[in-house]
């Protein structure tokens, strides 16, 4: 596909170029009853150099000076070493995480990412609400849950280790089969995003310009026509853009030279919300109480896991949400005691009556 | 029958009229406290505590809205059990996701030190060092060379039931059953 090679040498520039030092990173969100979080960032890195190792800049999450800093490394059975910076520190609530958020510096500062936090009294328990968000980049893409159906959205959200254990597992033949069916789909979901995210930025460019007869409304109506043209020249792709054959099929010869920089603009624009340079990483969740809801995995540690890949926040926000509960003791003691004495009351009242 | 009557009345009057001239009302009175005073009240101050506590239960009002909330509660207690239940059956049956945790907790202790000790002219300091570079190969050399050897032994001893046996009877002489091969 078209699309997975243009991904794919993306990505190599990028694990060439920019990314080769980012480390494998894990978040870990402790939760308290009071509000406050424990986060703990463990990052493994096979660099040796230490300048080059660990530096914030490549850092998917905020890290600044202010946290405790625990270095180590790891020796496997061949010999190689592995080096492993724990950090942590104790946020007294989540407006001082989104803060941290606000002022990042490291790889993934470009995203808008912030977490919320909610206590609510429910008499006999205390309920808890942790999540963290992460906004979607494209303003006119499509959800993805519109294109799989619940047993691939399941795969499609699952973390790299569960997909690898299940291909390799005793139904690998379904699992194959269940990952060949989501890259088919997810190719399908990422055309329609590429068309339908150019034809807004489009719009938007040559909206209000005289004698404009190409409207949003005319351009989405032929959204499905477009994006079967794409399908069918996957392999020129590059080439029928540049000649501007491409262009004259979507708008028509006379606007196609007329809107010609403005289609190239739109579609550069389209170009850097998809192919995004996202660093990949973990997210895990421990809530305070008995754990009553959430979206996420749970990992070996009984800990909530969820992997944090650019294509889960592309057309949709992604969220990270996790709920728990904790008894009100006072409340349930007070409970039963009081319908005791009632109790209590009504049955006098009944022998009385005898 | 009507003058009987009349002669009733009169004779009533004159009874109502007539009443008794009470000569030590005073002993009276004070007879009167005597007996109150003897009465037992123990269970009187324990119906009165009932009373008080479960008066409620004569007024129907108070009684109906007692039991209401009573109900009510029980009802809410159910509700929020039955939803919470629900909700952690759900998450029981998820699967586990056997991803290891970014942590050295599994990691060969001895090798990690060794590591650190092979790093250590990066990691701290020449002049808090104390030992030579060369003591410092030969150290790791031996360390290096004690861990093959133990290996080995743990090997062999492994491979044979009866020396493993007897090793085993030795170390309880001894009183080392700490070491377990």
């Amino acid at each position: 596909m078209k699309r997975n090679s243009i991904k794919l040498v993306i990505s190599l520039v990028l694990i060439l170029f920019g990314s080769c030092n980012d480390p494998e990173t894990v978040v870990t969100n402790f939760v308290h009853a009071d509000g406050s979080v424990t986060r703990r960032i463990e990052m493994k890195s096979h660099e040796g150099d230490i300048n080059k190792r660990f530096k914030i800049s490549e850092i998917q999450v905020p890290l600044d000076g202010n946290w405790i800093i625990r270095d180590s490394c790891e020796v496997d059975k061949k010999g190689d070493t592995t080096w492993v910076r724990r950090a942590e520190k104790i946020f007294r609530n989540i407006g001082e995480i989104n803060l941290a958020y606000k002022s990042d510096s490291g790889s993934n500062k470009g995203f808008s990412r912030y977490t919320g936090f909610t206590r609510k009294f429910r008499w006999f328990n205390t309920e808890f609400r942790f999540f963290e968000r992460i906004d979607k980049k494209l303003t006119f893409g499509y959800p993805v849950k519109d294109f799989l159906n619940s047993e691939e959205l399941h795969y499609f959200y699952s973390p790299e280790k569960l997909k690898e254990e299940k291909e390799n597992g005793p139904d690998s033949l379904k699992f194959k089969a269940l990952s060949d069916s989501v890259k088919h789909k997810t190719d399908k979901w990422t055309e329609k995003n590429l068309v339908s995210e150019w034809i807004g930025e489009f719009s938007k460019l040559t909206a209000g310009k005289a004698g404009n007869k190409v409207t949003f409304q005319s351009l989405k109506s032929r959204e499905n026509e477009f994006v079967r043209i794409i399908e069918k020249n996957e392999k020129q792709l590059d080439s029928l853009w540049k000649t501007g054959t491409l262009l004259k099929e979507f708008l028509g010869e006379e606007n196609a030279l007329k809107y010609k920089s403005e289609a190239d603009s739109a579609l550069s624009i389209v170009t850097a919300n998809l192919f995004v340079n996202f660093n990949d990483f973990s997210m895990r969740i421990a809530m305070p109480g008995k754990l009553i809801g959430t979206n996420g995995f749970i990992d070996s540690s009984h800990i909530l896991l969820w992997p944090v890949k650019s294509d889960y926040f592309m057309a949709e926000p992604y969220e990270m949400w996790a709920q728990s509960k904790i008894p009100n003791t006072w409340a349930w003691i007070i409970s039963g005691l009081f319908v005791m004495f009632v109790l209590t009351g009504v049955i006098i009242k009944i022998v009385k009556k005898d | 029958m009507a003058q009987e009557n009349e002669k009733l009345d009169k004779v009533l009057n004159l009874l109502r009229k007539s009443s008794p001239l009470l000569d030590s009302s005073e002993d009276i009175e004070k007879e009167v406290i005597k007996r109150i005073k003897n009465i037992d009240y123990s269970g009187t101050v324990l119906a009165e505590a009932f009373d008080f506590m479960f008066g409620w239960i004569y007024i129907g009002w108070v009684r109906r809205c007692l039991v209401v909330a009573s109900v009510a509660l029980v009802l809410l207690f159910a509700y929020q059990q039955a939803i919470i239940l629900r909700r952690i059956d759900y998450l029981s049956r998820q699967t586990v996701v056997s991803e290891k945790e970014n942590t050295n907790t599994h990691a060969d202790e001895m090798a990690k030190m060794l590591v650190v000790l092979r790093n250590a002219g990066r990691r701290f300091p020449s002049n808090s060092i104390t030992i030579s570079e060369k003591q410092m190969k030969e150290l790791l050399e031996s360390v290096n060379e004690l861990q093959l050897k133990y290996k080995d032994l743990e090997n062999l001893i492994e491979s044979d039931p009866e020396l493993k046996k007897m090793i085993q009877k030795k170390l309880m002489e001894n009183n080392r059953t700490k070491i377990n091969l």
